[in-house]
């Protein structure tokens, strides 16, 4: 229970290590949402205020999403590998507080990101959000995986001389299933069509287990 | 092996060309199914055997594990792009269109991501320890998407790809099977053969 609560102890001075310095050095996450800006509004102006099908529009959120997220979570670990300090970080806390740290800030600004673009990809689109319920539980279920993944994939990067593009490489093929589910549910969501809860369940479960093969892998790094 | 591999190949080139008659309302063209579905199968292999390699190298720190991690991966990737331009002249012939997202073109296609992302990876980190862990690692993340691939993917979307088996049994004439299995025994000792040099 004690040694629980001491990694429970970790993981959040981790979590206030990385928003502060998240906070101090703003240009990763200003960087994250003007780049789901510039392409929310880059698709909206090119398709000149046409009405687009709903299947259409929740794969638009999700290509969105995805890439802004890929800008913003590739540099998770760089700041410890620059300046060479995991492994001290990892003699103060464990790997897994570390791992679990690092995900947590991912989910965070995952859901920062999200409260900033959704809003904003309504009005430009006109989209009208049919079940709202829904499309908030298979945002939030969505990013879970994606910031587990994003999590683990920032770290197999920090030592690759190109990060950038090999970080959205790498990431999109193990987050596959979390997007195409999480892209019919947000169709669903638009529409008044009948709610297919197995897809929920299938994200969540698929969420376990990232989360699970990212504590176990990550051990290994 | 090479003897075996050899006379093997040549007789299902021969069998293929000489024996086999037209697949079932298909024709003489679909016959690229005896090319198309043994890459395929080696495609998979080489996937699992791939992260299997990865897994004992993880365990071991043996670095002979993680060069045959990386070989099943570099020869996977050529089965899985010869299985996909095979399956989309297939598709051609048999649909009218190469590509359409059917859910066996969707698994291979993230098939070919994987072993893209795990090839360029490799490339990308020039520390061998560091390389070897890596891609490791990347290697049994990527194996985590196959029972999405194989049990989610087919229930979303609608197949029109030939199913040969079916509730009532094998739908091919015997003598299609029995060269189709020679077929993918052949492609799985070239396979093996690869893999030992």
């Amino acid at each position: 229970m004690k040694l629980f609560g001491s990694r429970c102890d970790c993981v959040l001075a981790i979590v206030r290590k990385d928003f502060l310095l998240n906070l101090r050095r703003r240009a990763t996450f200003a960087a994250m949402m003007m780049f789901a800006l510039t392409t929310v509004a880059s698709l909206s102006l090119s398709t000149g205020g046409a009405i687009l099908d709903e299947k259409f529009l929740a794969a638009i959120l999700w290509v969105v999403i995805f890439f802004a997220a890929t800008a913003g979570l590739s540099g998770t670990f760089d700041d410890e590998a620059q300046a060479g300090t995991l492994s001290t970080l990892k003699l103060y806390g464990d790997a897994q507080a570390i791992l679990f740290g690092k995900m947590f800030v991912s989910m965070l600004s995952l859901l920062a990101l999200t409260i900033f673009i959704l809003p904003i990809f309504c009005v430009l689109f006109d989209v009208n959000v049919e079940k709202i319920f829904l499309l908030l539980a298979t945002i939030l279920f969505g990013l879970i995986g994606l910031a587990a993944a994003g999590t683990l994939t920032a770290a197999l990067t920090t030592s690759a001389k190109i990060k950038g593009g090999l970080f959205a490489i790498l990431l999109f093929p193990v987050t596959l299933p979390i997007f195409l589910p999480a892209i019919r549910l947000t169709e669903i969501s638009f529409t008044s069509a009948q709610v297919d809860s197995s897809l929920l369940v299938v994200i969540g479960a698929f969420d376990t287990i990232l989360i699970l093969a990212s504590s176990i892998l990550y051990d290994y790094l | 092996m090479n003897k075996i591999i050899f006379l093997l190949t040549t007789g299902i080139v021969a069998a293929i060309i000489f024996f086999v008659p037209p697949i079932k309302g298909l024709g003489e063209l679909a016959k690229i199914i005896f090319f198309h579905v043994p890459t395929a199968w080696v495609s998979v292999v080489a996937f699992f055997s791939s992260a299997f390699f990865a897994s004992k190298f993880l365990r071991t720190n043996n670095f002979s594990f993680d060069e045959l991690s990386a070989r099943a991966a570099k020869l996977g990737f050529v089965f899985v792009l010869l299985s996909t331009i095979s399956g989309a002249i297939f598709s051609k012939l048999t649909w009218g269109a190469y590509w359409n997202w059917d859910p066996r073109q969707t698994t291979i296609f993230v098939l070919i991501l994987i072993y893209g992302a795990y090839l360029t990876l490799r490339a990308a980190i020039t520390d061998e320890k560091i390389r070897a862990k890596v891609s490791a690692v990347y290697s049994l993340l990527s194996v985590l998407t196959v029972p999405f691939l194989v049990f989610v993917i087919p229930r979303m979307y609608f197949s029109l790809h030939p199913s040969p088996i079916s509730s009532s049994g094998v739908e091919m004439d015997s003598e299609v099977v029995i060269v189709l299995v020679a077929a993918v025994v052949d492609a799985t000792l070239i396979f093996v053969r690869l893999m030992r040099r």
